[in-house]
C-alpha cells in the first residue's frame, strides 16, 4: 500500500513537471508569436511611413516649377555696399554667444561664457546693467517688449527673467525669477507678443512656451529627435506659429496653441545653427554647421534657394534679414559675415572685422544696423 | 528580458505611428507653386525695399550709428 502511495507521489511529481515544462514551451511560443507580430508591425510601419514620405516628395516636386533666383532674374541687382563697424562693445570677459536689440532700437543685451549677462547702449556703447549668472555658457538671452525685463539661460538648464530697474545701484540678482526647466541645457529663448509668456527650446529635443508670472508651463513641442539649436516667432501679423532648427537637421514649424508641428523640412546636411522669418511671415531662413544658408517658403512648402559658395567651407552660427527682407547676413564660424541678396542667390558682400568666430547677429528693430557679438569678447555695429 | 524587449517594441512601434501620422498630415496640406510663392517673395522686397536703411542709405544726420557723434567734454 505505501509502497503505491510513493510510487504514485513520484508519478504525479513528474506529471506535474512535464505540464509545467509544457506550460513554459507554450508561453514561450505565445511570447514569440506576439514578438512576431509585434516585429511585423513595426516593419508594416516603417513601410507605411517611406511610402508617405516619397509621396510628400511627389506632391512637392509637382509644384517645383521654377527657381526663385531665375525669377529674380528681372529683379534690379543692388549696388555696391559700404558697411563698417560703427561701434565696438568691449567688456565681456570671454566668449559672447548670444544677443538681442530692445524694442527701443537703441538698447542691447548679451550673454557670454563666463556668466554675465549685459545690457547696452548702443548708441553711446555705455554698459547700463550687468548680471552674472550661477553658471557658465549663457547661450541664450532676449529682450522684453516692453524693455523692462531680459531672460537668459543656458547650462543651468533654466530661462530666468530678471525686470530692469532704473536704479543701476540695485542687485538685479535679487529679483530675478525662475521659469522654464529643461532636463538638458537652454539653447534659445524669446518672450512672445507681450512679456508674459517665454519660448524655449533646449538641448533635451523639446521646446516650450511658459507664463513669465507663474512659471508654468502652456504648453511642450516635441519632435526634434535631437537637441533644438534655435528658435523664431512668426512676425506678430502672421499669426500663432514659430519655427525651431535642431541637430537632427530638420527646421520644424509648429502651431502654437494646439503643440503640433504643422511643417518639416530637412534638407540641410549637418546641425541648423539658427532660422529667421522672412519679415512677411511666408518663409524663412536657416543657417548650418554645413556652410549653406537656405530659404525654406511655407506656402509652397519646400526649399526654394541656398546660398552657399564653394570658397565658403565653414558652419553659419546665426542669419538675419535686413527690413525688406532683400539682403541676409549671415555670420560665419570663419569670422566673417557674409551679405546674400536673398532673390538672386548671390553673395553682395563680406565683411571682415571680427577676430574670432561670430556666434550671433541680429538686425536691429528698424533696419538701420545690424549687430553681430563674437567668440573675440567683443560686439560689433554694422552700419 | 522578454518583458524589456517587448517594450522597446512597443515603444518602436508607437514611435512609428506618431511618425505615420504626422506625415499624414503633412501630405493633406495645400501648397501653392514656387512660381507664385516666389512672386510673392518679390513683391514684398519691391514694396518694402525703400524703407531698408540698409539697401538705401539714409542720411548720415538720421541714422544715429552712422553720424559721428564726439562723446568728449571739454573740460
Amino acid at each position: 500500500m505505501s509502497e503505491w502511495c510513493i510510487c504514485s507521489v513520484f508519478a504525479l511529481q513528474k506529471v506535474s513537471i512535464i505540464i509545467v515544462i509544457f506550460a513554459c514551451v507554450v508561453c514561450k511560443y505565445i511570447i514569440y508569436l506576439s514578438e512576431v507580430q509585434l516585429n511585423e508591425t513595426l516593419a508594416h510601419l516603417k513601410t507605411e511611413s517611406e511610402t508617405l514620405k516619397s509621396k510628400l516628395e511627389e506632391e512637392r516636386a509637382k509644384l517645383h516649377d521654377v527657381e526663385l533666383h531665375q525669377v529674380a532674374e528681372k529683379v534690379e541687382g543692388l549696388g555696391q555696399f559700404v558697411m563698417k563697424t560703427r561701434r565696438t562693445l568691449k567688456g565681456h570677459g570671454n566668449k559672447v554667444l548670444c544677443m538681442d536689440w530692445c524694442k527701443d532700437k537703441r538698447r542691447i543685451v548679451s550673454s557670454s561664457q563666463d556668466g554675465k549677462v549685459i545690457v547696452w547702449d548702443a548708441f553711446t556703447t555705455n554698459k547700463e546693467h550687468a548680471v552674472t549668472m550661477p553658471c557658465t555658457w549663457v547661450m541664450a538671452c532676449a529682450y522684453a517688449p516692453s524693455g523692462c525685463a531680459v531672460a537668459c539661460g543656458g547650462l543651468d538648464n533654466k530661462c530666468s527673467v530678471y525686470p530692469l530697474s532704473l536704479d543701476k545701484n540695485e542687485n538685479l540678482a535679487a529679483k530675478k525669477k525662475s521659469v522654464a526647466m529643461h532636463t538638458n541645457y537652454l539653447s534659445a529663448c524669446s518672450f512672445t507678443n507681450s512679456d508674459m509668456q517665454i519660448l524655449t527650446s533646449s538641448g533635451d529635443g523639446t521646446c516650450a512656451l511658459w507664463d513669465v508670472e507663474s512659471g508654468q508651463l502652456l504648453q511642450s513641442f516635441h519632435g526634434h529627435a535631437a537637441d533644438v539649436l534655435c528658435l523664431d516667432l512668426a512676425p506678430s501679423e502672421t499669426g500663432n506659429t514659430f519655427v525651431s532648427g535642431g541637430c537632427d537637421k530638420k527646421a520644424n514649424v509648429w502651431d502654437m496653441r494646439s503643440g503640433q508641428c504643422i511643417q518639416s523640412f530637412e534638407t540641410h546636411e549637418s546641425d541648423i545653427n539658427s532660422v529667421r522669418y522672412y519679415p512677411s511671415g511666408d518663409a524663412f531662413a536657416s543657417g548650418s554647421d554645413d556652410a549653406t544658408c537656405r530659404l525654406y517658403d511655407l506656402r509652397a512648402d519646400r526649399e526654394v534657394a541656398i546660398y552657399s559658395k564653394e570658397s565658403i567651407i565653414f558652419g553659419v552660427s546665426s542669419v538675419d534679414f535686413s527690413l525688406s527682407g532683400r539682403l541676409l547676413f549671415g555670420g560665419y564660424n570663419d569670422y566673417t559675415i557674409n551679405v546674400w541678396d536673398v532673390l538672386k542667390g548671390t553673395r553682395v558682400s563680406i565683411l571682415f572685422g571680427h577676430e574670432n568666430r561670430v556666434s550671433t547677429l541680429r538686425v536691429s528693430p528698424d533696419g538701420t544696423a545690424f549687430c553681430t557679438g563674437s567668440w573675440d569678447h567683443t560686439l560689433r555695429i554694422w552700419a | 528580458m522578454k518583458d524589456g524587449i517587448a517594450n522597446n517594441s512597443t515603444a518602436s512601434i508607437s514611435q512609428a505611428r506618431k511618425a505615420v501620422e504626422q506625415l499624414k498630415m503633412e501630405a493633406c496640406m495645400d501648397r501653392i507653386k514656387v512660381s507664385k510663392a516666389a512672386a510673392d517673395l518679390m513683391a514684398y522686397c519691391d514694396a518694402h525695399i525703400r524703407e531698408d536703411p540698409l539697401i538705401m542709405p539714409v542720411p548720415a544726420s538720421e541714422n544715429p550709428f552712422r553720424e559721428k557723434k564726439f562723446f568728449c567734454t571739454i573740460l
